[in-house]
């Protein structure tokens, strides 16, 4: 009596077991489980090396060359027209920056080149105690709001710039700026010879997604630009940390008053990096093959709405804030919505931890 | 009386001792892990703001020099307790040291950190020492050679409700029906090698969340029967090496728990492996059985089985509660829910300055790490404690009566972000409690 019951308890539990298995085989084979055959991260990868980030880097070191011709024509004649052309070269080449601004990691986060590049606003107090002094050491951590694009906008292009440029530090100033543009030119340089000579093979090989692989670097890199656009780029100016106090002078390339450009360029180059420019090898797709087309075309979309909400704010952004108002707002709503879309949906789906530090979790 | 019999039935100290020992080494190995790793400087110098525990709000950090000191003297206290040095003061101070490290920032617990603190305390009132140990090298007259059966049971009980509880945890509809988290933490490791092709695969989900889910449920009756121990222990280190290989972010845990469990093995062959190690050498009568005074051992099994009740009430406290377990998280810590769902979630905090209206958004990288940034972003408890913390500082400011909201979102398992928490109420008014979170936001799943 006793072991027949057993025998039937017995029966009935595998009974259950095989047919809950093969109805979850069958739902699985429909609708949700991951995608069988898998996706090339390795492939993925190598389209972000070769056709995204080392591209980008390049362009960067072109286009600081350009700016350095173009800037030493200024400084030999120091007058409006040349600042004015100076001007654009500086736009461009700043445009270009923001391609490669997302890739914080490897050999740009060795030699910290956002940092010594983009820290904004500069401390134009220190940047004119160095002129002042003509000694300075631009290698210095402490250095980074001393020097890079924000320092050479506010050295170029302040609304006294130009006349300072023939005054007593003339000489100095001139040094100062060459200088400047000499550091942007060895650390990009330094960072594209990185990444061709030995980053890329790391890069590539790596397909992991754990804290410090790249694909997490990607993701986590994706969410810190966001989190950089809603604050420092576009929250913080327009007074959202500080009860409506606005800080029109602690913008993103405020003396050349072409902040928005700057950051419809980062936002536009994000999603590229996103979609891995369409090639069917990005980061969008890996979330399709993983059975998430809905999330990664909302992102999409969510890119495309957030970037035309920042393109109705018009440059300058300093006067912008004073009077188009609702546009920030809106555009400001988007890039949060964007934001949260990435640090949770995204990095959720993807199984990548939002955190740069390396350490245990359960 | 027949219970109590068995309780105190004299067996070889070898088990306790060998415990003793490992339990030391790994320790010590897992602090200078920590440290080497720089986290000591990047979890308790760096932030600004720490997660007090409600209740323990007067544990603080103790500054650079002096959290290197306090690992210094948790890593000390273990070699000491593994040499059997001192023992009984090594273990309180080993205890004390770790569950104070642990008690500094909730955003760093783990449930293996929990079980090393139960384990530390309950080696406080073991005989540990009483074999192969420095003390009694030293005093020679502290040997014994036996302990009651209980002394060792308490260990492989505690080890039981943790594989027990894991287990229970598991047979949830997410876990076995859906096999999320696992479907998408799976697929994230197609970098392995010959396996790696199968991680996109449903079944492997399956089979992992299953395979989980019944090792956790069962394996501590294999491990007590004597016939199916070797084979359950060659599963301990498999299943644990596998999830060490896969997870490498679960850190230590697969070792404590392998090196733990060697403490099911019979005393008599661990009394060989002893030996071998070390020749029992003379014995005298005096040096047979350890033995606590009558009172006192009956003081010691009332207090072991009111600690016990407490193991076992504890996971179960979130039946207590209304709402779905792993979004309100109500009774989730200290219960052995052990890799148990992917959640995240990202937080954006609003000050609020009644008499002008002034609304000031949190950055919250002023405050917090990133770590525990994402950490708060999903725990009720914690959006709390740093709310409260926001009203204190904007206040000193020089906001008059700040209140404070969040507009929080959180995905869960693999579903789409929600909003998780209700932005028009003023949490730095929400008391801290045991009852039910009212401001957090019904879970709306998805439709399938």
């Amino acid at each position: 009596m006793n072991i027949n019951r057993i025998k039937y308890g017995m029966g009935v539990t595998i009974l259950a077991i095989t047919v809950f298995i093969v109805a979850c085989s069958k739902k699985s084979g429909t609708d949700n489980g991951p995608k069988a055959d898998g996706f090339d991260k390795a492939g993925m990868l190598t389209n972000y090396a070769d056709n995204l980030i080392i591209p980008a880097y390049m362009g960067l070191q072109d286009q600081i060359t350009q700016l350095e011709t173009t800037a030493n024509t200024f400084l030999a004649t120091p007058n409006a027209d040349n600042q004015q052309t100076l001007k654009v070269a500086f736009k461009t080449a700043y445009l270009q920056y923001e391609q490669v601004s997302v890739n914080q990691f490897g050999p740009s986060e060795r030699v910290l080149l956002n940092n010594f590049l983009n820290t904004f606003p500069a401390d134009n107090a220190v940047i004119d105690g160095n002129i002042t002094r003509g000694t300075y050491d631009l290698t210095q951590n402490s250095a980074i709001d001393q020097q890079g694009f924000p320092s050479l906008d506010y050295v170029l292009f302040a609304p006294d710039a130009l006349a300072k440029f023939s005054g007593s530090s003339a000489a100095n100033r001139k040094k100062y700026v060459q200088d400047l543009l000499a550091r942007m030119k060895t650390l990009t340089g330094g960072v594209v010879t990185t990444w061709k000579n030995t980053y890329k093979a790391e890069f590539i090989q790596n397909t992991r997604s754990d804290a410090g692989s790249p694909i997490a670097f990607l993701i986590n890199q994706f969410a810190y630009e966001m989190d950089q656009m809603k604050g420092p780029r576009i929250g913080w100016p327009f007074g959202k940390q500080s009860g409506g106090v606005q800080y029109p002078d602690k913008t993103e390339g405020y003396h050349a008053g072409i902040s928005v450009s700057l950051a419809v360029a980062n936002l536009t180059n994000l999603k590229k990096m996103f979609t891995g420019n369409n090639s069917g090898k990005g980061m969008s797709d890996y979330l399709v093959a993983l059975n998430k087309k809905p999330l990664s075309d909302d992102v999409i979309k969510q890119f495309d709405l957030a970037i035309v909400k920042l393109n109705a704010i018009p440059d300058p952004f300093s006067t912008a804030l004073a009077n188009k108002k609702t546009e920030i707002e809106a555009a400001y709503r988007e890039i949060q919505i964007l934001l949260t879309l990435i640090k949770t949906d995204v990095a959720s789906a993807t199984g990548v931890r939002i955190t740069y530090q390396d350490t245990d979790g359960d | 009386m027949v219970i109590n019999h068995c309780f105190q039935k004299p067996v070889s100290i070898a088990p306790l001792v060998i415990f003793r020992v490992l339990f030391g080494l790994m320790m010590f190995a897992g602090i200078m892990r920590f440290w080497l790793n720089g986290w000591i400087t990047d979890l308790y110098v760096t932030p600004r703001f720490y997660f007090n525990y409600w209740g323990f709000e007067w544990v603080h950090p103790l500054g650079g020099t002096g959290m290197h000191l306090l690992f210094l003297l948790a890593g000390v206290s273990a070699l000491g307790m593994a040499a059997g040095l001192l023992y009984r003061i090594t273990a309180v101070v080993f205890f004390l040291s770790f569950t104070y490290i642990e008690m500094i920032d909730a955003t760093n617990y783990l449930n293996h950190y929990y079980f090393i603190s139960l384990v530390g305390f309950l080696m406080i009132w073991l005989p540990a020492n009483r074999y192969f140990s420095i003390d009694v090298k030293i005093w020679p007259d502290l040997r014994r050679d036996m302990v009651p059966l209980w002394t060792v049971g308490i260990i492989r009980l505690q080890i039981a409700v943790v594989y027990f509880f894991a287990g229970l945890a598991k047979l949830s509809p997410d876990w076995l029906l859906d096999a999320t988290p696992m479907k998408i933490w799976l697929p994230a490791k197609s970098h392995l090698p010959l396996i790696g092709g199968l991680m996109y695969k449903s079944w492997v989900a399956y089979f992992f969340s299953w395979f989980g889910a019944l090792y956790d449920l069962f394996i501590t009756f294999f491990l007590v029967n004597r016939k199916t121990r070797p084979i359950a222990y060659v599963f301990v280190i498999g299943f644990h090496l596998a999830t060490a290989l896969f997870f490498p972010g679960i850190g230590m845990f697969p070792y404590v728990m392998i090196i733990c469990s060697f403490i099911f093995f019979s005393s008599s062959a661990q009394q060989k492996l002893l030996n071998r190690i070390k020749s029992p050498g003379q014995t005298t009568s005096d040096h047979s059985v350890y033995q606590l005074p009558a009172r006192v051992n009956s003081m010691f099994m009332v207090a072991l089985g009111f600690y016990f009740c407490v193991q076992l009430i504890v996971p179960l406290r979130f039946l207590a509660y209304p709402g779905q377990l792993f979004w309100y998280e109500e009774g989730y810590r200290f219960s052995w829910r052990v890799m148990l769902m992917e959640k995240s979630g990202n937080t954006f905090f609003y000050v609020k300055e009644p008499s002008t209206g002034k609304i000031y958004e949190v950055n919250n990288n002023e405050f917090l790490t990133p770590l525990q940034d994402k950490m708060m972003s999903t725990q009720p408890d914690l959006i709390l404690r740093y709310a409260h913390y926001l009203a204190s500082v904007y206040k000193q400011r020089g906001l008059k009566d700040p209140a404070v909201y969040a507009e929080c979102y959180v995905a869960l398992n693999g579903e789409r972000s929600r909003p998780f928490t209700n932005p028009t109420i003023d949490l730095s008014r929400q008391p801290f409690s045991w009852r039910h979170y009212t401001w957090i936001l019904p879970l709306v799943k998805d439709e399938k």
